[in-house]
Parts: structure tokens; sequence; C-alpha cells
């Protein structure tokens, strides 16, 4: 990013289905878990990737916060508090350098969203808690994190879909690079539901039923037959380099690059050479050639032409020299969540200079053929690494991430 | 309804120790639900809501219930309230146990 400050990260947290930490999240993806099960009939017995929602979990963030959250915010707030933990930056900092923030999902809570629909719906209308916009606003993870940092800050909350958290990561590293502030905390968060996995079902984009949870779903796989809703948050503290270094904050990595554009026509099908112009800008920012990348953490959510346009992409932008797997095999898709993520299990994987494979591909489509496919676990040195999210919309994003500051 | 001091106080207590999440301790008359109890006016319309539920009654446009300050103010209303709720009742029982003054 040319004449432009620094962006480091600084600060790392999740809420995940397979794990609270990074190396939690790491240690079950290098064993090959799937956080994948089977939904109940009020999903129609979808296979879906459910993250905790224990209460007593919860609990952990006082009543006062937690009234105003649905589990998306409740993922976001634990996610937020582990990321500010994990920075070393106190409250009062925060508020002295006016740390603000930018975390995205895809419809703030389903849930929230039902149970509301549900009263109105049945006459109950004088039922409704006062709570239920707090609970179900499309920016209820951004002020949910605020409240519970006590951000002062700039606060966005993009809302694109499975794109919204990368979008939020870009955004706030914008906002930093331009100098408008010197801290972020920027992530995204989701969680499934029928509504969701409902209307990929009914586009025929999600995994059936049918067969063992667990197989499901098989990004880049000849077999495969759709996604597999998933849930959770990830919540990053993006810092200016500067600040950062004067303090001797440990650093995880810095945002080198970033671009999201549209195909401009597509509602629902991925549009391979918008994503290949957008790979290609993202490159042309972090002013770095495709061959500079050492792995690239795909999108690819297991739908047909998802992840054939991804792959052809990424084969005309790349070629097969750069490695690549999805998360979604281990994690399912989730949503506005997956892009920050997907990104803290890189950096683990960075930090053991091991790559993890796409968990369910054994036999590579043939419209997804032709890049380096990770389909075994691979020790390599991570230097610069790559993570797309695309979104309904025609919606794409792709960031570039440096390890060695 | 008709409901005693004692089991109105249960209610009322249940609500914020449930949905509050308020000690039990310090449930005592004179607490004020603002300086003491650290509600806001959202969680009264919330603790509202609940108990209109409970007490099978409409609170929303009550401008008794929009004066309360303590936890004893919140007791004394529903007894009140369930008094002239009771009074009405009778009176209503007795306009229509009286025989009819046909011409």
């Amino acid at each position: 990013m040319n004449g432009l400050k620094r962006i480091v990260i600084t600060g790392c947290g999740i809420y995940s289905a397979l794990g609270d930490t990074p190396a939690e999240l790491f240690d079950n993806l290098a064993q090959g878990k799937s956080a994948v099960v089977r939904a109940g009939e009020e999903e129609h017995f979808l296979p879906t990737a459910p993250a905790p929602r224990d209460p007593d979990r919860f609990r952990a963030l006082p009543r006062t916060l937690r009234r105003a959250m649905a589990p998306s915010a409740c993922f976001t707030a634990m996610a937020g508090l582990a990321a500010l933990a994990d920075c070393g930056l106190t409250r009062e900092e925060l508020l002295e350098l006016n740390a603000g923030c930018a975390v995205g999902s895809t419809m703030g809570s389903v849930s929230a969203l039902r149970d509301g629909y549900s009263l109105v719906l049945s006459g109950q209308s004088d039922r409704l808690s006062p709570m239920h916009f707090f609970k179900s606003a499309s920016h209820t993870t951004a002020f949910n994190l605020s409240r519970t940092l006590g951000l002062q800050g700039a606060i966005y909350s993009p809302c694109s879909a499975c794109a919204s958290g990368l979008q939020a990561m870009g955004l706030g590293a914008a906002l930093i690079a331009s100098g408008q502030t010197e801290v972020m905390f920027c992530g995204g968060a989701d969680e499934t539901g029928s509504e969701v996995s409902g209307s990929f079902a009914l586009m025929y984009a999600h995994a059936p039923a049918e067969g063992n949870p667990e197989d499901s779903p098989q990004p880049f796989s000849a077999h495969r037959k759709g996604l597999v809703c998933g849930e959770g948050a990830a919540v990053f503290c993006l810092e200016e380099y500067e600040h950062a270094k004067r303090r001797g904050a440990h650093i995880y990595g810095e945002i080198i690059g970033y671009a999201s554009n549209s195909g401009g026509t597509g509602l629902s099908q991925s549009d391979a050479p918008a994503i290949a112009r957008c790979m290609t800008a993202t490159c042309a920012m972090a002013g770095i050639a495709p061959s500079d990348i050492d792995y690239i953490s795909a999108h690819a959510t297991s739908t047909l032409q998802g992840d054939a346009a991804e792959a052809a992409a990424i084969r005309e932008v790349f070629g097969d020299s750069v490695p690549v797997s999805s998360l979604k095999g281990h994690l399912g898709h989730t949503l506005g969540a997956s892009g920050p993520l997907e990104m803290a299990a890189v950096f683990e994987m960075a930090r053991h200079d091991l790559l993890i494979p796409t968990r369910n591909l054994r036999e590579v489509a043939e419209d997804c053929a032709g890049i380096d496919h990770v389909m075994a676990p691979r020790e390599k040195k991570i230097r610069v690494f790559f993570k797309n999210s695309f979104a309904f919309g025609g919606i794409n994003a792709s960031l570039i991430c440096k390890i060695n500051v | 309804m008709n409901l005693t001091r004692e089991e109105i106080i249960e209610a009322v207590n249940g609500a914020l120790v449930n949905e509050m999440e308020l000690d039990p301790a310090e449930l005592a008359p004179e607490k004020t639900f603002f300086d003491d109890l650290g509600l806001d006016s959202l969680d009264m319309v919330d603790l509202m809501i609940g108990l209109q539920r409970k007490f099978g009654v409409s609170l929303r446009d009550n401008e008794e219930i929009k004066k309360v300050r303590t936890l004893g103010d919140v007791y004394d209303f529903f007894e009140k309230y369930q008094a002239e709720l009771t009074r009405q009742a009778e009176a209503a029982k007795k306009q229509a146990e009286q025989p009819a003054n046909n011409p």
C-alpha cells in the first residue's frame, strides 16, 4: 500500500465450532476434525456446523451487555474480548487512541428475526421485548462489540453476506492506512438457521440431508453437492505499524493488499473473470506478483458453480504453482465470519509451517483442476498468504497478508 | 388473579432474579430500580412485559405503572390494581344480578 500507513494485526480472538482459541482451532483442523452434524427437523435434517450456544459460556458477558445480544453478537463479543486480551492494549489506551470497530454479518441474527416475526405473526406483538431490535439489527455485531470493548471511535458494519467479515477487515485497514485511526477491531460473525440453510437448499446449493453429515461439504470435489452452513466469529486488532512497533506488540502479520469488486451482473452465480480481476487488483495493491504468494485460503464452499469459478480464477491468476485449500470441509461455511475465522487458522498454519488440506477432497472435480490442491497435510513455510471471500449479489473480496514483518 | 401480597412479591422478585439476574438478597421494598438495582428504562419495559403476562393485565398504556420508583411501589401497584379489578368485577356482577326493570 504505497504512500499509505502500514497496517498490522496485533490481536486475534475467535469463537468457533472447533475451538475458542486459534491454537485449539488449529489442533482440531490438523486432526481433520469436522464440526458438521445433522440438524433437527426444523432445518429439515440438513447437515449443519453449529458453534456452542451454551448460555453459561455467555455469562462471561455482563447481563447489561448480553441482554441486547443474540448468538451472533455473543460470538462477536467473546471473540472481541479475546482479541483485546491478546493485543495487550488496555481499555484506557483504546479510548486515548479513539479505537473503533468494523464487524459484519449476513443479516444480523436469523434467530432473533425469527423470534420477533413469530410473535408479530401470531398476534402477540405486545410480548416483543425492546431488546428485539438490538438483537436482530443488521449491525448488531458491530455495536455490541463496540459496547463490549468500550470503543468510542469509528464504527461500521458491512452487510455483504458471506463477504461481510473480509470486507470489514478491508474497511478497517483502509481507515488505518489513510491515517484516520490507529486501531480498529475488525472481523465477522454469523449464525446459522433454517432461513439461511433453507435459502441455499432452495437454490440447490446446500449439501443434502442424506448420508453421513461429516462427509459434507466437499469443496472442489468431483462429488460435491453443496455447502453446509456454519457459525462463529473472529475479531482481529488491526493497528498502525509504527504504533505497534513502538509499544513492542506481537505482530501476527501485515495486511499488504485488499480489494473488493462485483461482477456487475450476477445474483447467485459466481463470476470467474470478476474474481480474477479482484485477485489481480489485490496483488497490484500489495505490489507483489502472484508467484510471491505461498498459500491461498480459498472461499470454496462446495457449491457446483462457486468452486468451479474460484478454481478457474485461481488458475488464470496463479496457475498451478500456489497451494490452495478450503477450510469449509471442517468448519462448514461460517458465512460472514468465514473470511476472518479462516484467516485466524492460517496464522496458526504459518506458525506451524503446515498447510491444512481441504477436508473431504479425495477426487478433484474436472472443473476445479489445474491448481495446486492441498489434499494432505503439507509442510510449507508461509510468508505471504491470500484470502478469498465471495458473496451472493456478485460480491468478491480478497486480502493479502504478509507474515514476517 | 386474586394473589396475596406475598404471592405478588414472589412473582415480581422471581422476574427480577430470573430475567434481570439480580441477587435475591438485594430485593428490599425500599430499593429503587435505577439507582439501587442498576436497571434502566429498557429493563423496566422488559420487566413489565413479563409481569403483564404473569398477572394477565395490560400495562402498556397504564399511567400509574410509569410512576413506580421502588420495588415496594410495584408491589403496591399490583395489590391496588388487583383490588380495583376485583371491585369492578363485583360491581359488574351485582349489576347483572339486579332484576330487569322492564316497563
